[in-house]
């Protein structure tokens, strides 16, 4: 009998590692390029208003509501982003300006409007706290692909599963991620991460996904922190692409006086 | 001045909240004229699944919808209660160094030509017995021209890369803010002025003017004591420090450039000393004449920011350097180095070098006025280290920090550890010290060893 399992458990191996090879038809690499571009390159550029509620173990919330201004350099490349908070009332008229850097550390400022002080910060960990909230600065960004080795897991009618090791295990908190990428959008819908245990210890959700102007695009996301319930939900509406922002407007002029054409 | 008894305090801020409800209610009126704007757009988000829509059941869900970015109007209030204490005896009237009731409105309008700023403060102070509606900005800016920015009134202006310590910054700073606890934004106070801004390729040039001269709110016994050399003691004069006041007025410019990441900055300063560093004939203290320029640079270096900036005071009353009672001219220069070394903790060094020009002089004409002085001055070049370190936890609600300066030259410390809590977006707790110690009385902190004290602030925000 246990001979048998032995056997079946082989031939479902085997099976298996033929269904990868099967699939290794499907490039990794290509789909992670794909779900990048249409994560955080959709457009020339784009502008988008957001906002978070961020809800801790015990019911708490915060609220954080901001508009994005980006700008592509080129895709899959450098990018500039800029954004304006407007809520809650101790944080409005902070402006956090960010080039986002394949090669090298990204560069960041921040603008304090009661200091009239532009902050020149080095560039930090990118896996900590985007102002509060359960997703971190590189969540909202775009982790670089470069900094994972990807391997498939499996796919089904609409979606490929993707596990992801980071090549540098220091630089993260987790052991591995899984990613489910839908198979017509290419957007991750759920990202699962995992410590050494093989337990979830954070998950990222998508909600909801709107086409705008042909661009597939989440307006709706959550974080949740699995060790103790706490979650942030994050919103986007009001998303325009292509809108022509000029590359003038991503400099020091704008955290003090933002453009106003773009922000409406 | 009638003394405020803390009752009579709440009553008036109460007051304060309650006028400005109205603003609320022209709020409310400009959100309904968008109205149509809103239905719109609520039409459109219906079609959004929403697995959690709970979450979003409160007052923020309607704004959302109401989409409150069409006002041209943004109000902001915080009402904030803040108590400090001397941590020993002080020649000071109160033993008390901050003892508060602050009621704060932000009120901004935006309008397509330009952008309308006022913030103000109600302050119930205790420690000095009086209440007070101070303007912290009323200012209009606006862009006369595709290249150029103007702000006109009431503003903050800061410039150069130093951490708590100002070379090339030569505006107004409160420093009895500072000793005292009250949040960092009370240190850069407002000053009546005008600035231009202009953009040039990739150069930025800054011109701005302030026809009264803005000293610092300097230390003059109110609230903290300092040291007398004549007296060899610390002395709190108060009113009894009379400053001539001066009305010309301080003129400064900056022209900064980025090149390859690396930021670099000129300036320029026309005024005068910003504390009443002089003594003119009649032995009241003034501001003697000083004009400034330096340089500086930063950059991103291995994970973390690097900067460098140097300024030239010349004290313009005191060329020759040696007129005992006037400041003589300085070499200020400074390095600094911030980065983030383990997740969440910032740490920030800096090394600052203050060269006194003409130094043989200087000391001879204060060891001509009198030998009490001279082995009180500072060093040729006085030093000083800082040191900041910033931990935030809890996803940013708590923040512990620590800024500490220290003087080898001086033997002298200065130490602000602070712990900062956000409880949520409304009610945010703070409580730190101001910790002097030094070798010797008369030092730049060694003199404000009894100003010593702790401190706590609560505030709500809505």
């Amino acid at each position: 009998m246990l001979n048998f399992l032995k056997k079946t458990r082989l031939i479902t191996l085997s099976f298996l590692t033929l269904m990868t090879s099967a699939h290794a038809a499907v490039n990794v690499d290509d789909i992670i390029k794909k779900s990048n571009l249409a994560s955080y390159y959709a457009g020339e550029d784009g502008s988008a208003q957001a906002r978070m509620i961020i809800v801790d173990a015990n019911g708490n919330k915060q609220m954080r509501q901001f508009t994005i201004l980006r700008k592509d350099q080129e895709d899959l490349g450098d990018q500039d982003m800029l954004v304006f908070f407007s809520r809650p009332t101790d944080v409005q008229g902070t402006v956090f300006r960010v080039t986002k850097k394949v090669q090298g550390d990204d560069d960041r400022w921040l603008y304090l409007p009661a200091l009239d002080l532009v902050k020149r910060i080095s560039a930090g960990d990118k896996r900590t706290s985007f102002v509060g909230a359960h997703f971190y600065y590189e969540d909202v960004s775009g982790r670089n692909p470069a900094e994972d080795n990807f391997t498939f897991i499996s796919s089904d009618d609409n979606s490929y599963l993707i596990k992801a090791e980071p090549k540098d295990p220091s630089s993260v908190e987790y052991a591995f991620y899984q990613i489910t990428i839908d198979k017509n959008t290419y957007l991750p819908m759920k990202a699962s991460y995992f410590n050494e245990q093989q337990e979830i210890i954070r998950e990222m959700q998508v909600l909801a996904v709107q086409d705008i102007e042909g661009f597939p695009t989440v307006v709706h996301a959550k974080m949740t922190q699995l060790s103790d319930g706490s979650f942030t939900e994050m919103q986007f509406r009001n998303v325009k692409y292509n809108v022509g922002l000029p590359e003038s407007i991503f400099s020091e002029r704008s955290l003090r006086t933002p453009p106003k054409t773009w922000l409406r | 001045m009638k003394k405020v008894t803390f009752i009579q305090m709440i009553l008036l801020l109460g007051l304060s909240i309650s006028s400005s409800q109205v603003f609320a209610q022209t709020e409310q009126a400009h959100k309904s004229t968008n109205k149509l704007e809103t239905e719109k757009t609520s039409q459109a988000t219906k079609q959004i699944p929403s697995l959690s829509t709970d979450v979003w059941q409160d007052e923020w869900a309607n704004d959302w919808q109401e989409t409150t970015e069409l006002s041209p109007w943004k109000f902001g209030y915080f009402a904030e209660v803040a108590y400090g204490r001397f941590m020993q005896n002080n020649v000071v009237e109160s033993n008390t160094s901050l003892s508060e009731l602050r009621g704060r409105v932000n009120v901004d309008y935006s309008h397509e030509l330009f952008e309308f700023t006022a913030k103000g403060d109600l302050l119930f102070d205790e420690v000095l017995q009086q209440t007070d509606v101070n303007t912290k900005e009323l200012n209009i800016a606006f862009s006369p021209l595709n290249n150029l920015d103007v702000k006109l009134g009431r503003q903050v202006l800061t410039w150069g890369t130093g951490d708590y310590v100002f070379l090339n910054d030569l505006f107004n700073k409160d420093w009895q803010s500072f000793f005292s606890g009250r949040d960092d934004e009370y240190l850069k106070s407002a000053s009546d002025s005008v600035r231009m801004t202009s953009y040039w390729r990739d150069f930025t040039l800054d011109l701005a003017w302030t026809p009264d001269f803005s000293p610092d709110n300097y230390l003059t016994g109110e609230r903290f004591s300092f040291y007398s050399p004549i007296l060899k003691r610390n002395i709190a004069p108060n009113e009894n420090f009379i400053v001539e006041q001066t009305q010309d007025s301080q003129w400064s410019a900056r022209l900064a450039t980025s090149i390859q990441g690396v930021e670099y900055a000129l300036y320029g300063y026309k005024g005068f000393w910003t504390t009443p560093l002089g003594i003119n004939h009649q032995g009241m203290a003034y501001f003697p004449k000083m004009n400034a320029w330096g340089a500086s640079a930063l950059t991103p270096l291995s994970n973390g920011i690097f900067n460098v900036e140097f300024s030239i005071y010349n004290s313009l009353e005191d060329s020759q350097g040696n007129q005992a009672a006037i400041p003589n001219s300085q070499v200020r220069a400074l390095m600094g180095y911030e980065q983030e070394i383990v997740k969440n903790l910032t740490v920030g060094l800096q090394y600052y070098l203050e060269k006194t020009q003409q130094y043989d002089a200087f000391i001879q004409s204060t060891l001509f006025q009198s030998t009490l002085f001279a082995n009180e001055q500072v060093d040729e070049y006085r030093q000083l280290a800082t040191v900041r370190l910033r931990y935030s936890t809890l996803q940013q609600k708590l923040v512990y920090s620590l800024f500490a300066f220290y003087s080898p030259t001086d033997q002298d410390s200065y130490l602000k550890p602070a712990i900062h809590y956000r409880y949520n977006d409304n009610y945010s707790f703070s409580a730190g010290a101001n910790i002097f110690s030094g070798s010797k009385p008369y030092t730049f902190f060694g003199q404000h060893q009894a100003n010593t004290n702790v401190w706590f602030r609560g505030r709500f925000s809505f």
